[in-house]
């Protein structure tokens, strides 16, 4: 179905002549009608059914050990209890570990975002020659189980004076997450209106210019999902920062919560609570980073 | 995004780096010669741990960071509390590299200790030990697990770690539960059979476990045990002598649990419960008995609402327990000399007092310090299973990986799937193909 | 306005002058990834307990091995059950809820309900594994669960042993991975209606198309990059999942959750078995190259085509 030369003929007088009219008659036909609620309750109900673990954490979260051990898990608890919370955020210094998760998890977003354009506008764009097999190669870095490299990734950062430094699970991280981040941009390119591209090459802009004033206002929802998929992922890894990062200065969130629990004990409630803590600045990313997804640029509007 | 919010991700991303670099670690301290006094090494002593703060082992080491501290007031005194999942598997890479502490707490046993031991990447502590006296103070069974030969198999060759406290398996049980149904403390297996069954005609589960994790297996090695005596250990553990899985000790240990199964005096959905489970469903009195170890000791003084105590398992001369986990010193590390002092001060009076103390079963401590009736309990069982040279270690040591194969073959027994030849064949064969591996490489 | 033969010369020295923008991540992947990956082929081809123990040439050894292995078969075979899980559910499950908060509850009510609906699907997504497990547990136990505490107080007297019973713990785990995978074909899916452009809606509106026809005709095929990526996505992630299984299961009961990439890590860690553990993970990744590369393929035909359409 070709979708470039309906809009080309058809250019500017089709967008004026629906808009006039669609308002009232999209408004009247979609505002009302019961079936639309029906629809809301059940997608509303799926919602819901999502959370409830989230509400069975919140319900242990601030109980406190005695409380857990003797009632068990369902019940509520007996008493707003929130020392267990504070004992661990002093004991692992957990805001050290925030600042740690954050500056790692929005280093690799932001690099890996910018490395996954780069290399995608080459590949989709571009058309280099033999790209399917340049980008499956660039996938085997997301295909890679994770234990089967980090000997060889641990000996190359001590060999360069990176050991126990942030940046080796950063430069890591960059290359992982890119894998992904190429191949949904490349994806999304190779579709790419090719007019744009050269109405902007007629009127004298080079490839640079290109990448920035045409493909990246395009672009700017799929960039914000990478860049949010990125922290989030980025934000929950534990093996390898736990082998790169061996001390507290160091340490991430995960690793923080994961002294949780021991050989044979576990303290569940707190568990609960740091991990409901350690949520917040990977859900505030997603919030902010929904305002950008929300934010329809479509190729007409582009025109 | 605008133009100027993306100068200023820039900027952020500029920032972000120079905040990095700040805050990096990485070992910036010169090396120091292995052989060199206390002077030539530098002025910092990173300690590794991962036990809780508020635990018996996390206070008394606090004490003798105080005491450490009070000695050498130049020194720094790094304490990094590390997690046992990172120490446990990561241990062997982690430790090849530059950022290694001085003196780190390590699981003890042929798959952890004796592989770091055999690979070179802890320092032998022999000469520390008959300079320090350590090898005086810890004696008999405890200091089986401080020592590895060339293979990495405990009981024999150089030092290589040193522990501070002992651990062992017993009988936990619900006083107020006993109390209720007029029953008496056991003191041989008939008689823990006659008490399982009178809980069992009043509709109650009497034993408390877990298939999921380590305590089923606990519970199989005690029934194991109780056939069994030190030469079974040596052969089983040591590799002292070949072992039969179809001989009599563990033949009847695995038929005497699967009794206890079909008797209903287990729950038969325990596969998948974990640890926690147990523990929880004991200090809720779902359950009036739990067979564990004494690492619960902490968390069952302050959780459990019902009086409780805890036995020997009734019967047996030998019981799974060892020495608590060892302090080693990482081959690489830059202030060996140091470290040697530390862990000297761990082991004296005044640090294993506060061992004694708390509950943590010091392996040098002074029990009439002990002021608490539950702890001097307890350390009184430990210390007549020392006595009678009773510890028997855990029965997933043996050989790397046992651990995951006793969970899955007695899960098969537990669910009714593997019958006790089926299960003892599966343990066997895994124990073979371990042990070659181990040995042979 | 352009001749026939301009576009053919201009096609072939296009794409050369692209080549430096590929340049960054060519090194940073033959760094990153490349020498590690050459490295596990090279450590498959040894016996190694890892560390600084001594490595003992054992060439294709490991690979013989492993095909006369039982737990590895099994694992392989419990993939399937995770593509099933993490790849076919959660995409059209993913696509129905996008095509529903976007299309329809979007537009009748707001971006704002579909927003907050989207943000509901993806937290799954933000919890650390580790803590999934933890509650989830909580759920599925057979004696205290959520789930059985539920049954008995209705009335059923033998509630079942969700992750202890053989034959209930992988679809048991094939729930939970179902619950944490659903949020992340949603969203990308409602990115990708974004790009879509509106005035293909409005046109076939004019035309008389109803909802199900535009969803056919117009949301599909515009989204197909998408759904490649999602499909390829989600099964390289079901034929390396690892955590999940970890924290529920360990692979159990009676090794029945068992997957390649929790195998590779046993030998790994566990057994000290470094170079049979990966020698299963090079088969492991030989795999994903394969599916993977089917996937690539079969997304660039589609690609092909449409642009021969055009």
């Amino acid at each position: 179905m070709s979708t470039a030369t309906d809009s080309t003929v058809t250019g500017p007088t089709a967008v004026r002549r629906p808009a006039a009219s669609s308002p009232n008659r999209v408004d009247a036909r979609l505002h009302r009608g019961a079936g639309r609620w029906v629809v809301l309750a059940l997608a509303g109900l799926f919602g819901l059914a999502m959370l409830s673990p989230f509400l069975l954490m919140l319900v242990n979260a601030f109980k406190s050990a005695a409380d857990y051990s003797q009632n068990g898990p369902l019940s509520l608890p007996t008493e707003f209890y929130t020392q267990g919370l504070v004992n661990f955020w002093n004991r692992t210094d957990f805001p050290m570990k925030l600042l740690n998760s954050v500056l790692i998890s929005g280093a690799v977003a932001l690099l890996g975002t910018l490395l996954s354009l780069v290399t995608a506008y080459a590949i989709g764009i571009g058309r280099i020659k033999g790209r399917v097999w340049i980008l499956a190669v660039f996938l085997v870095a997301n295909m890679l189980p994770q234990e089967a490299i980090i000997y060889p990734l641990f000996t190359m950062a001590n060999a360069v004076g990176l050991s126990n430094s942030q940046w080796s699970v950063i430069i890591i991280f960059t290359v992982i997450q890119s894998a992904f981040g190429i191949y949904l941009l490349s994806s999304v390119l190779t579709t790419f209106p090719v007019e744009l591209l050269e109405a902007a090459a007629l009127d004298g802009a080079g490839r640079f210019r290109i990448l920035w004033s045409v493909v990246y206002p395009i672009l700017r929802p799929t960039l914000g999902v990478l860049m949010v998929f990125f922290f989030i992922w980025t934000w929950n890894e534990f093996f390898i920062p736990l082998v790169m990062l061996t001390s507290n200065a160091t340490q991430t969130v995960p690793i923080a919560l994961a002294s949780l629990q021991g050989d044979r004990l576990m303290d569940a409630p707190t568990i609960n609570a740091g991990a409901l803590v350690s949520l917040l600045p990977a859900l505030v990313f997603f919030l902010i980073f929904q305002r950008t997804l929300t934010r329809g640029v479509t190729a007409g509007a582009v025109k | 995004m605008k133009r100027s919010s993306r100068l200023g991700l820039v900027a952020a991303a500029a920032s972000l780096a120079l905040a990095l670099t700040a805050c990096s670690g990485g070992a910036a301290a010169p090396t120091a010669g292995s052989g060199g006094s206390a002077a030539d090494e530098p002025k910092t002593l990173t300690i590794w741990d991962y036990e809780s703060d508020e635990s018996a082992m996390g206070q008394a080491w606090a004490k003798a960071v105080e005491i450490f501290k009070a000695k050498h007031p130049d020194v720094t005194v790094k304490q990094e509390a590390q997690t046992f999942e990172q120490i446990q598997k990561n241990a062997k890479i982690v430790l090849t590299g530059d950022s290694v502490p001085d003196v780190m707490e390590y699981n003890k046993g042929n798959a952890t200790a004796g592989q770091l031991a055999a690979q070179g990447l802890i320092t032998p502590l022999t000469d520390a030990a008959k300079q320090y006296g350590w090898d005086t103070k810890l004696a008999g069974s405890l200091s089986t697990t401080a020592k590895y030969d060339d293979k990495g198999l405990m009981g024999s060759g150089e030092w290589y770690g040193v522990p501070n406290y002992g651990e062992f398996v017993g009988v936990y049980y619900n006083k107020d539960l006993f109390a209720k149904y007029n029953l008496q403390v056991p003191t041989t297996l008939a008689e823990f059979t006659a008490v399982m069954d009178a809980f069992k005609a009043k509709g109650v589960t009497p034993l408390a476990t877990a298939g999921a994790e380590y305590p089923l297996g606990q519970l199989w090695y005690e029934l194991v045990l109780a056939n069994a005596d030190r030469s079974f250990v040596d052969g089983y553990q040591l590799f002292k002598s070949d072992v039969d899985f179809h001989g009599t000790q563990l033949t009847a240990g695995t038929t005497a649990l699967q009794d206890w199964i079909s008797k209903g005096y287990i729950d038969k959905n325990v596969a998948a419960l974990k640890a926690e489970d147990m523990g929880v469903s004991f200090i809720k009195g779902k359950y009036p008995m739990m067979v564990s170890g004494s690492w619960w000791f902490g968390r069952l003084a302050t959780d459990m609402k019902a009086d409780w105590g805890m036995f020997t398992f009734p019967g047996n001369k030998l019981h799974p327990g060892s020495s608590g986990n060892l302090w080693v010193i990482p081959t690489k590390a830059k202030a060996p000399t140091l470290a040697k002092e530390f862990i000297d001060i761990t082991l004296s009076p005044e640090v294993q007092n506060v061992l004694a103390e708390k509950g943590g079963l010091p392996v040098a401590g002074d029990a009439s310090v002990i002021t608490d009736a539950k702890v001097k309990d307890l350390t009184t069982n430990f210390q007549s299973i020392l006595d009678q040279d009773g510890l028997a270690f855990y029965p997933d040591w043996p050989v790397p990986g046992y651990y995951d194969v006793i969970v899955a073959q007695l899960q098969g027994l537990a669910n009714g799937n593997k019958d006790v030849n089926a299960t003892l064949d599966g343990l066997g064969k895994a124990y073979a193909e371990g042990k070659d591996d181990l040995l042979n490489g | 306005m352009t001749t026939t033969q301009a576009p053919t010369r201009r096609r072939r020295a296009t794409w050369v002058p692209y080549l430096p923008y590929l340049i960054p991540g060519v090194i940073a992947f033959v760094v990153i990834i490349g020498y590690p990956l050459a490295m596990n082929v090279y450590y498959s081809l040894f016996r190694w307990k890892g560390g600084l123990a001594p490595m003992r040439f054992y060439g294709l050894g490991n690979y013989a091995d492993l095909l006369a292995d039982e737990a590895f078969w099994t694992s392989f075979r419990n993939s399937i059950s995770m593509i099933i899980a993490m790849v076919i559910i959660p995409t059209l499950i993913g696509l129905v809820l996008a095509a529903v908060l976007f299309d329809y509850l979007g537009r009748r009510f707001g971006p704002r309900v579909a927003s907050v609906l989207r943000a509901t699907y993806y937290l799954p997504q933000i919890l650390p594994v580790a803590v999934a497990g933890v509650v989830w547990n909580w759920i599925l136990n057979a004696q205290d669960g959520a789930i059985n505490v539920l049954l008995t107080g209705l009335g059923v007297a033998d509630p079942p042993d969700w992750l202890g019973n053989p034959d209930l713990a992988m679809p048991s785990v094939m729930l939970v991975l179902i619950w944490v995978q659903v949020g992340y074909p949603v969203v990308i899916f409602m990115a990708a209606l974004q790009r879509v452009d509106p005035e293909l809606y409005e046109a076939a509106e004019l035309d008389g198309a109803g909802w199900w026809d535009r969803l056919k005709a117009i949301t599909l095929p515009q989204i197909r990059p998408e759904t490649f990526v999602v499909a390829l996505t989600c099964t390289v992630a079901a034929l390396k999942v690892f955590a999940p299984v970890y924290v529920l299961t360990r692979g159990g009961p009676e090794g029945t959750t068992l997957v390649p990439s929790y195998y590779s890590f046993l030998n790994f860690f566990d057994k000290s078995k470094v170079g049979y553990g990966a020698a299963v993970a090079t088969v492991l990744t030989i795999v994903i190259i394969v599916v993977a590369g089917v996937i690539l393929g079969l997304q660039a035909r589609s690609e092909r085509r449409e642009r021969e359409g055009r």
